[in-house]
């Protein structure tokens, strides 16, 4: 797992040094007047990563890792609700897919009736198409379509929206975050959820990210994260409870521990990755 | 990723090439890229979550246990087995006969096995159960005991606490045969040889390319999510997983033999003496009953299967109670072994409590030998492919762990799986197989390496090494901590 040390390291600490967290606003108190929540320079930032999306030792690895924890947190989001969730035929989005990670296990599931996947990115969008193809068992229940929120035609009716909403490190890739959530909106089912992860905006989070995996160990691409556009999960509380309509929200804060995987840890949604979770009111 | 095509495309051509020469060998490989295109699209393969290569115990296990379990009973499994199986369903001997071949059952493999259903279909009047063991060197006589310490501690570990249970291997497999006959939905397709293993092909809507496909003597073809090789030592699956197994021979056979003992002890014990030409051990079987597992060179073990019974058994009781020298002597005759062990015990000092009782009546037709190997697959997986059991390592005997090394990597093996299911993972990619590795490699290869190291270290006949290993012996037998740690050892506690 743990790569040597790469000598280019020391000098570009130096760089980053430069960079290293000053204030930085919410994300949530700006807003855009453009159409799109892509971002064009994440597009080809991805589409350069497409060809290893799906390498066990390459560079999604930690996402790999990553993905069963993500069906443990929805597990611990349907458990939440006062009435129990349905148990088949769930309806699934995933914005952002990229290769398809989460998409085609949240397709194998039994308990699922639909799978569809969006991400803005064709050359990813191609890789995801292609490793679907693989399994058999997908053929009939995951779609991809390569379109950001903005060009997915609304829902007419609750039959058209889904029962998970799922934006899994998505959200810090955005430029215009609220605008974002604002348009996935009308995508949820009443009584539906919203699920995502992403990263705090801390120093732990600077230096986990940005200086170790990307600089010192390279386990992650350099470039992939921005830190300034991380965001806070009392800022993304703030924001859906102000919009009113949002219920119970949930959080789970998650460790990458080299040699046991991603742990569990509570409060350390506060340090740097956890998830997030929000269920849409009834009525 | 995955080594398998670009072995087997060389191996392939390796073969061509030692008859045929270059230009040919491209134009064969063209006609029969065309010919397996062809026969693919009059027959495209079955499609299979699990394809279990092997109707052993590891095998039969595996499939009792993903259909006992509610998130693998959705699975469709097929088990692929050369023998016939209907000689396994109806395996029935008369009382007072038992099979030569024999394993000791620790209780956390018989924990997994009545988990999954299939230990209550086992015959138990078969069964033998012991609670002592004694094992001694044969050149210097220094002896452990190993027997359950009433706990001082609170610690639960009473007496009169089972180390293992003592089974006919047949017994096993009829009963997970039992089991998976009643839990229904396995394709079994038994008496059928693997033909070959290929990676299947792409067309319009799916792409098998990474998808091995088994070919069936009957021409039947079945896509594998997930291929299990649980087809022994020699394993096709393996080889066609491009996984290396590395290891030697130890230039040892191990004589089996179904024993009739002079007397039935009330308390049942597994004897083992190591001579210098490897451990002898006798092991419980009901009432006046034991198995022999006596390893030994290839030569001698031809001399005892050519002996008389009476010889045969004079043999075996001189192996518990002679010296190494008067043993070796006795190796030499040709005849007359039950003469020459009347005259020489009683010149021999040895503790009757300390022996097994007289052996009086060997089984007919189960004096029998088979060679002792040391084997480790360099991993247990590849991509769409895992190893359980002998595919993946071969042990010395000498411990009695060979086959319940076997349930454990089934026990762990499912257990990945299961997580897989319930977490949408696909459960043949190597990236959701990497935890099954993690789990039992290592734990493997300790005992592997142990039972190694105990047959290297006694089957020295002089020289401080003889004086120090009984040094290790004595201490190990009055210190009680570490006895019982051996023995939470032997009864798969520990691991």
């Amino acid at each position: 797992m743990a790569s040597p040390l790469r000598p280019t390291s020391i000098r570009n600490l130096n760089l980053l040094l430069r960079s290293a967290p000053r204030f930085v606003q919410n994300q949530f108190r700006a807003h855009s007047t453009s159409t799109s929540s892509v971002n064009p320079t994440e597009v080809s930032h991805f589409n350069a990563l497409a060809s290893t999306w799906w390498d066990p030792h390459g560079s999604s690895r930690l996402l790999h890792l990553m993905n069963p924890l993500r069906h443990d947190f929805i597990k611990t989001c349907h458990a939440s609700q006062p009435d129990p969730a349905p148990s088949a035929n769930l309806r699934f989005l995933d914005i952002g897919c990229g290769g398809g990670i989460f998409a085609e296990s949240a397709a194998r599931l039994p308990s699922t009736g639909s799978v569809t996947a969006i991400d803005p990115s064709p050359e990813v969008l191609a890789v995801a198409k292609a490793h679907a193809k693989k399994d058999p068992l997908l053929g009939g229940k995951l779609s991809y379509q390569n379109t950001s929120i903005e060009g997915l035609p609304l829902p007419k009716s609750a039959d058209d929206q889904y029962d998970v909403l799922s934006l899994f490190e998505v959200i810090e890739h955005i430029t215009h975050p609220a605008n974002f959530l604002d348009a996935c909106t009308p995508f949820v089912k009443p009584g539906g959820w919203i699920v995502m992860s992403t990263m705090a905006r801390t120093w732990t989070s600077w230096l986990t990210t940005k200086v170790v995996a990307e600089d010192i160990i390279g386990i992650v691409p350099k470039g992939t994260h921005d830190w300034e556009k991380y965001i806070n999960q009392e800022e993304l509380r703030e924001y859906f409870l102000k919009q009113r309509g949002w219920n119970s929200p949930q959080v789970m804060g998650v460790v990458y521990v080299p040699g046991l995987g991603w742990q569990k840890v509570p409060r350390s949604e506060k340090l740097g990755n956890y998830f997030f979770g929000i269920r849409k009111d009834v009525v | 990723m995955n080594p398998a095509p670009s072995i087997s495309r060389a191996l392939r051509a390796r073969q061509l090439n030692n008859y045929i020469c270059n230009s040919c060998t491209q134009q064969i490989r063209r006609q029969r890229r065309s010919y397996v295109s062809t026969s693919s699209t009059l027959k495209s393969p079955e499609i299979y979550d699990v394809v279990c290569v092997g109707g052993g115990p590891a095998g039969l296990s595996l499939l009792a246990a993903l259909r006992s379990s509610a998130a693998t009973s959705g699975l469709k499994v097929a088990l692929i087995e050369s023998q016939d199986l209907s000689r396994t369903r109806t395996w029935d001997l008369p009382e007072g006969q038992f099979s030569n071949r024999c394993s000791s059952l620790t209780p956390a493999s018989v924990k997994f096995l009545e988990g999954i259903g299939a230990w209550q279909k086992l015959r138990k009047e078969r069964v033998q159960e012991y609670e002592e063991m004694q094992v001694w060197d044969g050149v210097t006589g220094a002896r452990i005991g190993f027997e359950w310490m009433e706990p001082s501690n609170g610690t639960g570990e009473g007496k009169g606490r089972t180390i293992a249970y003592m089974n006919e291997n047949a017994n096993l497999t009829r009963g997970l045969l039992e089991r998976i006959d009643e839990l229904g939905g396995v394709d079994i397709y038994d008496g059928q040889k693997v033909e070959g293993i290929e990676l299947g092909e792409e067309s319009e809507d799916l792409d098998l390319r990474s998808w091995p496909v088994v070919e069936l003597a009957d021409g039947r073809r079945m896509a594998a999510r997930l291929l299990v090789g649980a087809d022994g030592q020699n394993s096709p699956v393996r080889t066609f997983a491009g996984i290396d197994s590395r290891g030697w021979d130890y230039n040892r056979h191990g004589v089996v033999a179904t024993l009739l003992l002079d007397g039935q002890a009330n308390r049942k014990t597994a004897y083992q003496r190591f001579l210098p030409t490897g451990p002898v051990a006798m092991l419980p079987m009901p009432g006046a009953f034991a198995t022999l597992v006596w390893s030994t060179t290839p030569a001698l073990a031809a001399k005892l299967k050519s002996l008389s019974p009476i010889d045969f058994m004079a043999l075996v009781n001189a192996a518990f109670r002679l010296s190494t020298t008067d043993l070796a002597y006795m190796h030499t005759l040709e005849a007359g072994q039950v003469d020459e062990l009347i005259w020489r015990e009683k010149h021999t000092p040895f503790d009757v409590q300390h022996v097994p009782a007289r052996v009086i009546g060997v089984q007919e037709g189960s004096v029998a030998s088979f060679p002792l190997k040391f084997r480790h697959a360099d991993t247990y997986i590849g991509e769409r492919v895992a190893l359980v059991g002998d595919a993946a390592h071969t042990i010395h005997p000498l411990a009695g762990q060979g086959l319940n090394q076997g349930q454990g990597d089934v026990e762990s093996l499912v257990r990945n799986i299961v997580y897989s299911v319930t977490h949408g993972m696909d459960i043949g990619a190597q990236m959701s197989l990497e935890t099954y590795v993690a789990d039992r490699y290592t734990k493997n290869h300790i005992l592997l390496g142990v039972c190694d190291k105990f047959h290297k270290l006694y089957s020295v006949e002089s020289g401080p090494v003889v004086g120090l290993r009984s040094l290790g012996l004595r201490a190990v037998d009055a210190m009680t901590p570490v006895k019982q740690f051996f023995m939470r050892q032997a009864a798969g506690q520990g691991m």
